[in-house]
C-alpha cells in the first residue's frame, strides 16, 4: 500500500503516463506534453540551485537560452548533426553558468539575485544586438532532427529524447541530492560559515551547484530548440524567469519529486492560459506571491502530510 | 610653394578647431542629456535606496510601481484632462497606496522568513501589477505618447542646446530630491524613519512602531517612484515593460553609489545617465541599454560597497 502511493509510485506513474502520450494522443497533446518535460528539467535543475544549495540566482532562463541558442547555432551555422549540437549547447550552457559560481563567492543574497538578474538581462541583449550571430530579435529556425532510422515522426521521435533524458536527469538529481554533494549543498544554504568549518569547500560546492543547474536548463534549452525548431530571444525573457521560479516554489523549494509535480502543474495552466499574456502574468506572480506566503513549503508539504509512503526528506 | 604650404596649414587648423568645436557640442549635448536622464534614475535610485536603508530588502516590484505611477498619470492628464499638477500629485498618493499595499502583501508577512522569500513575493508583486497594466493599458507594443509639458523649443545654454522639456524634468527632480530631504530632516516621520534605519531594535525601545515605519517606507519608496515616472512621462514612452528597464538602471546607481546611502544615490543616479549617453553616443545606440548591466555586474564585484558606501561589515 505505501510503496503504492509514495512519492516514487507517483514518478513512475507520471513517466509512465508521458510515455504513452504519443501513441493515444494528437500533435498537439505530444507538444504539451514535451513542454512538460522540459519544464520538469528547467525546474529540477533550478531547485538543485536555490532549493539546496540556496543561491537566489535569475540566470536560469539566460542559461536555458544559452542551451537553446548553442544547439541551434552549431546546426546553423556550422552543419553539425543534432547529436552533436544538442550536448554542446548544453554544455556550453554549464560552463557559463560554472563562471556565475565565481560571483556569487563573493556576493550573497540581494546582491546575488540582482548580478545574475543582470547577467540574464545582459544575454537577452546579446541575442537581440549580435545580429550577425544570433539573427536579432526575429529569432531563426531551426531544421528538424531525423528520426527515420528508428521509423518515428520528427516530433515523436524527439519527444522519446525528451522523455529518457527526463528521467535520466531527475533519477541523477535524486541521487545527487542524496550523496555528500547533496548534503554539502544543503549545509551551504543553511549557514555558509557553519558549512566551511565542517570542512565543506564553498567555492567547489558552488560551483557545482551552477554547473549542475546550467546543465539542466541547457540542456532543456536543447531540446527546446528540436521540439519548436525555431528559436528567439522572446523565448527565454523575464517571464521565463518567473515561470521556473514559480514552479520550484508551487512544487517546494528543496524537493526533487516537488519540482517534477510543480513543473506539470504549472505547464498544464500555461497551456490554458495561452491566449492571454497579461493573464498568464497576473496568474503566475499570485501563484508566487500565495505559495510563499501560504504554503512556502509548496505543494509538496500536503502530500509529504497526508500521503502514507511519501518519505522524501526534508530539505526545506 | 612656401605660402601654399602654408595656406594648407591654416586649413587643418581651421578644420582641427571645427573639430573640436563639434566634438565640445558633441559632448556637451551628451553631457546635459546624460545629465537629466541621470536625475531621474537617480530618483529611481533613491526609491530602493530608502526601502533598503531600513528594510534591508531590494523591493524588486519598484520599477513596477514606477510604471503604474507613469500610467495613473497618464489616465488622469491625459484620458480624464487633470491638469499635469494635480494629476502628478494625484499619481504620487497613488504610487503611495501601492507601495503601502507591497509592504502589506509581500513584506510584513514575510519578515522573519527571510530574504528569499521576501524577494520573491516582490516579484510575484511586479508580474502582478505588470500584468494588470497590459490588461488595462493595452498588450506588448503598445506605446503610450505623454504631451510634452512645455513648448519642444530647445533653449540655448552657452554653447549647448537643451531641450526644454529636460531641464524642466531636472528642475523638477532637483525639487523632489530637496522635498525628499526636507521629509528626511524636519519631519517626524521623517526621523522615526532615520531612527528605525540606523537601529530597528533601539528605534522600538523607545517607543517607535518599527512596522508603521516600515509601512510608510515602502510608500515614501513608491511615491518617489510615481513622481520620476510622471516627470519621464513627457520624455519617454509609457509601456507595461518599461518599469523593469528602470530598475535596472535605478538599481545600477544605488549599488555603483552604495546600496545603503542617499547622496550615493544621486551621485550613482548621475553617473549611470552619463556614462549610458558617452557609451551611446561614442560606441552605438544600441549599447546605451546594456551599459546599466555592465555596471551592475563590475560594481558588485570590484566596488561591492559603491562610492559612498560604508566599508561593510560581515556579519555571522
Amino acid at each position: 500500500m505505501r510503496l503504492l502511493l509514495g512519492n516514487r509510485a507517483f514518478l513512475v506513474v507520471l513517466f509512465a503516463a508521458l510515455a504513452l502520450v504519443p501513441v493515444v494522443a494528437n500533435q498537439y497533446t505530444v507538444y504539451v506534453g514535451n513542454l512538460m518535460m522540459l519544464y520538469i528539467i528547467l525546474a529540477v535543475g533550478l531547485n538543485l540551485l536555490v532549493g539546496f544549495a540556496g543561491q537566489l540566482a535569475f540566470a536560469n532562463a539566460a542559461m536555458y537560452g544559452i542551451g537553446a541558442y548553442g544547439a541551434a547555432l552549431l546546426q546553423v551555422k556550422l552543419g553539425w548533426p543534432y547529436w552533436l549540437a544538442a550536448p554542446s549547447g548544453a554544455l556550453m550552457a554549464m560552463a557559463i553558468g560554472t563562471l556565475l559560481a565565481f560571483p556569487a563567492l563573493r556576493l550573497s543574497g540581494i546582491y546575488l539575485a540582482l548580478a545574475t538578474l543582470a547577467f540574464a538581462q545582459a544575454t537577452q541583449w546579446v541575442l537581440l544586438h549580435w545580429e550577425t550571430v544570433t539573427f536579432g530579435a526575429g529569432g531563426f529556425a531551426v531544421p528538424e532532427p531525423d528520426f527515420r532510422a528508428v521509423g518515428l515522426r520528427a516530433s515523436d521521435g524527439i519527444y522519446y529524447v525528451s522523455w529518457i533524458v527526463t528521467v535520466l536527469l531527475v533519477i541523477f538529481a535524486w541521487r545527487v541530492v542524496r550523496s555528500r554533494v547533496g548534503r554539502a549543498m544543503v549545509a551551504m544554504r543553511d549557514r555558509e560559515i557553519a558549512a566551511q568549518a565542517l570542512g565543506v569547500d564553498l567555492l567547489r560546492y558552488k560551483a557545482m551547484a551552477f554547473a549542475l543547474s546550467g546543465f539542466y536548463a541547457g540542456t532543456a534549452g536543447a531540446l527546446y530548440s528540436a521540439v519548436l525548431n525555431f528559436v528567439s530571444p522572446e523565448g527565454f525573457d523575464l517571464f521565463q524567469m518567473v515561470l521556473h521560479k514559480s514552479m520550484v516554489v508551487v512544487g517546494g523549494l528543496g524537493s526533487i519529486v516537488g519540482s517534477v509535480l510543480g513543473a506539470a502543474l504549472l505547464v498544464y495552466l500555461l497551456d490554458v492560459l495561452r491566449q492571454f499574456k497579461a493573464t498568464q502574468e497576473i496568474v503566475f506572480g499570485a501563484l508566487l506571491l500565495g505559495f510563499v506566503l501560504f504554503q512556502p513549503h509548496g505543494v509538496v508539504e500536503f502530500f509529504r502530510r497526508h500521503v502514507p509512503g511519501w518519505d522524501e526528506p526534508l530539505h526545506s | 610653394m612656401d605660402e601654399a604650404g602654408g595656406r594648407q596649414a591654416e586649413d587643418d587648423r581651421r578644420d582641427h578647431a571645427r573639430i573640436g568645436r563639434g566634438a565640445i557640442l558633441i559632448f556637451s549635448y551628451l553631457l546635459a542629456t546624460g545629465i537629466t536622464s541621470g536625475a531621474l534614475y537617480a530618483l529611481v535610485a533613491l526609491g530602493i535606496v530608502i526601502v533598503y536603508k531600513s528594510t534591508e530588502v531590494v523591493n524588486l516590484a519598484h520599477g513596477e510601481l514606477f510604471m503604474m505611477g507613469g500610467f495613473l498619470a497618464y489616465t488622469l492628464h491625459v484620458m480624464a484632462r487633470v491638469p499635469y499638477i494635480p494629476s502628478l500629485l494625484l499619481a504620487v498618493a497613488g504610487a503611495f497606496l501601492i507601495g503601502i499595499v507591497t509592504d502589506r502583501v509581500a513584506f510584513r508577512p514575510l519578515i522573519r522568513e527571510g530574504l528569499v522569500s521576501v524577494l520573491l513575493a516582490t516579484i510575484g508583486v511586479s508580474f502582478i501589477l505588470k500584468g494588470l497594466a497590459r490588461l488595462i493599458w493595452g498588450g506588448k507594443g503598445d506605446y503610450l505618447a505623454f504631451p510634452p509639458l512645455v513648448s519642444p523649443e530647445p533653449i540655448r545654454v552657452g554653447n549647448v542646446m537643451i531641450m526644454s522639456q529636460q531641464l524642466v524634468v531636472l528642475v523638477a527632480a532637483i525639487v523632489v530630491m530637496l522635498a525628499f530631504a526636507l521629509f528626511f530632516k524636519t519631519t517626524r516621520a521623517g526621523k522615526f524613519m532615520q531612527a528605525t534605519a540606523s537601529n530597528p531594535k533601539a528605534a522600538t525601545l523607545v517607543g517607535i512602531r518599527v512596522d508603521r515605519v516600515y509601512m510608510y517606507t515602502f510608500g515614501v519608496g513608491a511615491a518617489v517612484a510615481g513622481a520620476s515616472a510622471v516627470l519621464m512621462a513627457p520624455l519617454t514612452l509609457l509601456y507595461p515593460d518599461i518599469g523593469f528597464l528602470l530598475f535596472i538602471k535605478g538599481f545600477a546607481a544605488a549599488v555603483l553609489g552604495g546600496l545603503a546611502s542617499v547622496p550615493g544615490a544621486i551621485v550613482g543616479g548621475l553617473l549611470v545617465g552619463i556614462l549610458e549617453q558617452f557609451a551611446a553616443g561614442f560606441i552605438g545606440t544600441t549599447v546605451q541599454d546594456v551599459s546599466a548591466f555592465v555596471v551592475i555586474m563590475f560594481a558588485l564585484i570590484f566596488l561591492p560597497t559603491g562610492i559612498l558606501g560604508a566599508r561593510g561589515v560581515r556579519k555571522i
